[in-house]
């Protein structure tokens, strides 16, 4: 013990109750303002990632926290638009004979020149991503402008605030297009003041306002970049929607391995548990070697087995490589070390006596592990239901290495890795924000539910790499 | 003829783990074997191996780039392990109070370890653009800096002046008593604002920080440092994972018996000598777990890396892990599948050495 000095009690108050009282409720506030300010900071990322995953920019700078994607009055403005281009309000499109009218205000700064504004509807190819290789019908091609109108011109400290106005009519017989991009063109020095729907770029050194699709209706107008990702992804050798497919694929992977690793961890686990049989001893140790053994060291071999079919097993049901197949993807990660550990832990924690009594009638081990052990061994059940999907879901590294071509075999998170790929190279943040978001949202929602798996497993098996 | 009753459990036994033991021997034990005979290979994923001894080993540490990968790697285990510890840890001891709610936030605080790790390694990726908001942050730091020390120095100086005051009073105020740092903070914010509006305005024409923090092959602090796109996934790891380890501290202090610290305050311990004292030797083997699981996650790390791709220098963010995957396919290259195994194998008894001496100071406990 560090040398202390005790204060002489005669020289000390006893505080009184008021005064230790004052002192708890300090605490506790301060502890609840420190517990908010750490949600903010561990929270904070994702919160900004999901709200930027709407933007038109997510690298605008500086950043803002209220996209005009979130204002009720532009959800009105792009409901009204997707109807009048003769399309519902939800998912708009542009139809034959329907005509959008548009108004913008500009400030016309004091001392500038008052000129009009061109309107044009560009030929602009949808997107960055594998979608940009799909091409509709174009807008420009059947979309006829009105001569812009000036309606109103309002005197201001500034300058003058002029509003234009002009429609656009799809002049085809026939031709339904899904979307219809804007450009205005107007004087730098003109400040935008107000507009139907907000402009989603500035372009060419403030010279042209430009919108990516007038008609969107509401979803793809709040959710433009989450539109992009399920339309602008299609498989190059399927046609299938590979953002679609890729979701598939990781529950339908997922629910696999669930179902594999409840089967097989319970029946090892209990084997391990309770069961005597020689080798008893190293096979548990091999398996704690096991769960510590990084991925990388083992990758190499479980690469060829797969490539050469288990041994040349798989030719036997008349399959060649395994690689690029779910086959092989779940095969080697049937079950789990961990998940057998996290099982023998709990039938070890369970008593004898059941099965004692199960035995003495005559039972054989199968029918003590189904009738009188597996119905006990529920909660624990759930907890690793919980972990391997999550585990499954969240998977990389594996996948990565099994899944290498074509597209529509990816699941979430390769797919996530080529999505970066894709649209990283021209920084295009959007869609890959979407997507990551898209892809934890599972995770989350499982999370809220069973919250309490998930800290019993944390604490059981340690944390993720 | 029957069999004995122990040769029918045992025939039962095997029965029940046939399909462990079969994922277990293929994908563990002979995939571990199979490794280790690689490495003493030249090997290249199609003709057959040649044997060539510890060639691949003496080749190993005469390259550069695995030199690299180890020294990434050492480095991010130790910067990592350390300071999400201590971070864990004070953040921990800050908590430890008994308080409603609790269960909410350490839902919250779970968030981001179990979100994967590549949705965690995009929006990390996102947030370290040149206009991304960590840069943001750093600029808005820059024209704010000296408010925000005008705020703490005033803060410091209302708290030492009422602490000054209530101990001549002859009452048993600590230097962080909390009833009077709530006063203090208050005092800190009026003065601020009064300051900031009255007697100086912020400093104004601070320049956008646009620092490049993932393309770089530049090094922090300095030329022995840390690679900067290194320094990136550091904090990123040390943010997904500090939140856990936070919880399994607080588990842990929830055990400290109360009697302890009322027996330390009794004897006119501070707060400090309570915290070495006492909380510090019952936290031992979780501090130990802690550091170990932390050691293991760091070693393996190999998400980050491939995430970030093309987006910074290999030799700025290899480690490890990437290395053996780098060798076995390289793209354009051959692949050299024996270097990488060799690798791999060094990576494994890293691995080991780590669990081996947890288990060697458990067992001396």
């Amino acid at each position: 013990m560090a040398q202390t000095t005790p204060v002489a009690p005669s020289l000390q108050l006893t505080p009184d109750p008021d005064w230790i009282a004052r002192r708890r409720w300090a605490r506790a506030g301060l502890v609840y303002t420190l517990l908010l300010l750490l949600s903010i900071l561990f929270m904070g990322p994702l919160l900004f990632a999901t709200l930027s995953s709407l933007k038109d920019n997510p690298t605008e700078w500086p950043p803002s926290l209220t996209p005009h994607q979130l204002s009720p009055r532009n959800w009105v403005a792009a409901y009204r638009l997707g109807r009048q281009g003769g399309g519902s309000g939800w998912f708009g499109s542009f139809h034959p004979g329907h005509t959008l009218t548009m108004e913008v205000t500009y400030l016309v700064p004091a001392g500038s020149q008052e000129q009009m504004i061109q309107v044009a509807v560009p030929r602009r190819v949808p997107g960055a991503g594998a979608g940009a290789v799909r091409t509709g019908p174009f807008a420009s091609d059947v979309a006829v402008v009105s001569p812009v109108e000036v309606i109103r011109r309002e005197e201001r400290e500034d300058g003058v605030a002029v509003t234009y106005r002009f429609s656009i009519t799809n002049g085809s017989e026939d031709v339904v297009v899904d979307r219809v991009p804007l450009d205005v063109t107007k004087p730098q020095e003109y400040v935008l003041l107000d507009s139907t729907l907000p402009p989603n770029r500035v372009e060419r050194r403030g010279r042209v306002h430009s919108w990516n699709n007038v008609t969107s209706g509401v979803i793809p107008y709040v959710f433009y970049n989450y539109h992009r990702v399920f339309t602008e992804n299609y498989s190059r050798t399927t046609g299938r929607n590979l953002f679609l497919t890729w979701i598939g694929n990781s529950f339908l992977v997922a629910g696999i391995k669930v179902l594999s690793t409840l089967a097989f961890a319970s029946l090892a686990g209990y084997a391990l548990a309770r069961m005597r049989f020689p080798g008893k001893n190293a096979l548990f140790v091999f398996m704690l070697f096991s769960m510590m053994l990084p991925n990388q060291v083992l990758f190499i071999s479980n690469y060829l087995v797969l490539r050469d079919g288990i041994f040349g097993l798989s030719r036997l049901w008349g399959g060649g490589s395994l690689l690029n197949t779910f086959t092989g993807l779940i095969l080697s990660g049937l079950v789990g070390s961990s998940a057998v550990f996290i099982m023998r832990q709990f039938f070890i924690s369970l008593p004898r006596e059941l099965e004692e009594s199960a035995r003495i009638d005559g039972a054989t081990p199968w029918q003590t592990f189904t009738r009188v052990v597996l119905p006990l061994a529920k909660p624990a059940l759930g907890a690793l239901t919980i972990l391997t999907f999550q585990g499954a879901w969240n998977d990389f590294f594996w996948p990565l290495v099994v899944l290498t071509a074509p597209q529509d075999k990816f699941t979430l998170t390769v797919g996530l890795l080529s999505f970066r790929l894709t649209y990283g190279v021209a920084f295009d943040w959007g869609p890959i924000l979407a997507g990551a978001v898209i892809s934890a949202v599972p995770i989350i929602i499982l999370f809220a539910v069973f919250q309490r798996s998930f800290v019993e497993g944390i604490s059981f098996t340690g944390i993720k790499g | 003829m029957r069999l004995s009753r122990r040769a029918r459990e045992a025939a039962w036994s095997y029965l029940f783990l046939a399909p462990f033991l079969f994922t277990l021997g293929v994908f563990f034990l002979y995939a571990f074997l199979r490794t280790l005979y690689f490495s003493f290979t030249e090997y290249d994923l199609f003709a057959a191996p040649r044997w060539i001894g510890l060639e691949n080993y003496r080749q190993l540490f005469g390259e550069r780039l695995f030199l690299t990968a180890l020294r990434n790697t050492i480095l991010y285990s130790v910067v990592v392990t350390l300071s999400q510890t201590v971070l864990a840890l004070a953040l921990a001891v800050a908590l430890n109070q008994k308080l409603r709610g609790l269960t909410f936030f350490r839902s919250l605080y779970y968030m981001p370890s179990i979100t994967s790790s590549v949705v965690i390694t995009l929006i990390f990726m996102w947030l370290f653009q040149r206009g991304g908001a960590i840069n943001y942050l750093i600029t808005v730091a820059r024209q704010h800096g000296r408010t925000v020390l005008v705020f703490v120095a005033l803060v410091a100086a209302a708290q030492f002046i009422q602490v000054v005051w209530e101990r001549r009073r002859g009452l048993p105020a600590r230097p962080l008593d909390p009833a009077l740092l709530v006063v203090s903070l208050l005092v800190g914010l009026a003065g601020t604002w009064l300051l900031s509006t009255w007697v100086y305005q912020p400093a104004e024409g601070v320049a956008a920080q646009q620092i490049n923090w993932l393309n770089t092959r530049r090094r922090w602090p300095a030329a022995w440092g840390a690679p900067i796109p290194l320094i990136a996934i550091m904090m990123l790891n040390i943010w997904t994972t500090a939140p856990t380890f936070m919880l399994l501290f607080l588990a842990g202090l929830q055990d400290v018996p109360r009697e302890l610290y009322e027996a330390a305050a009794v004897d006119g311990a501070t707060r400090w000598v309570a915290f070495t004292q006492v909380t510090l030797p019952h936290l031992q083997p979780v501090i130990f777990l802690v550091v170990t699981l932390g050691l293991i996650g760091t070693l393996q790390m190999f998400d980050q890396v491939a995430i970030l791709g093309d987006q910074a220098p290999l030799e700025s963010v290899i480690t490890l892990a990437y290395y053996v995957y780098h060798w076995v396919f390289p793209g354009g290259a051959m692949p050299r599948v024996g270097l990488a195994a060799a690798g791999a194998v060094f990576l494994a008894i890293l691995t080991l050495i780590v669990v081996l001496i947890q288990r060697w100071v458990l067992r001396a406990q």
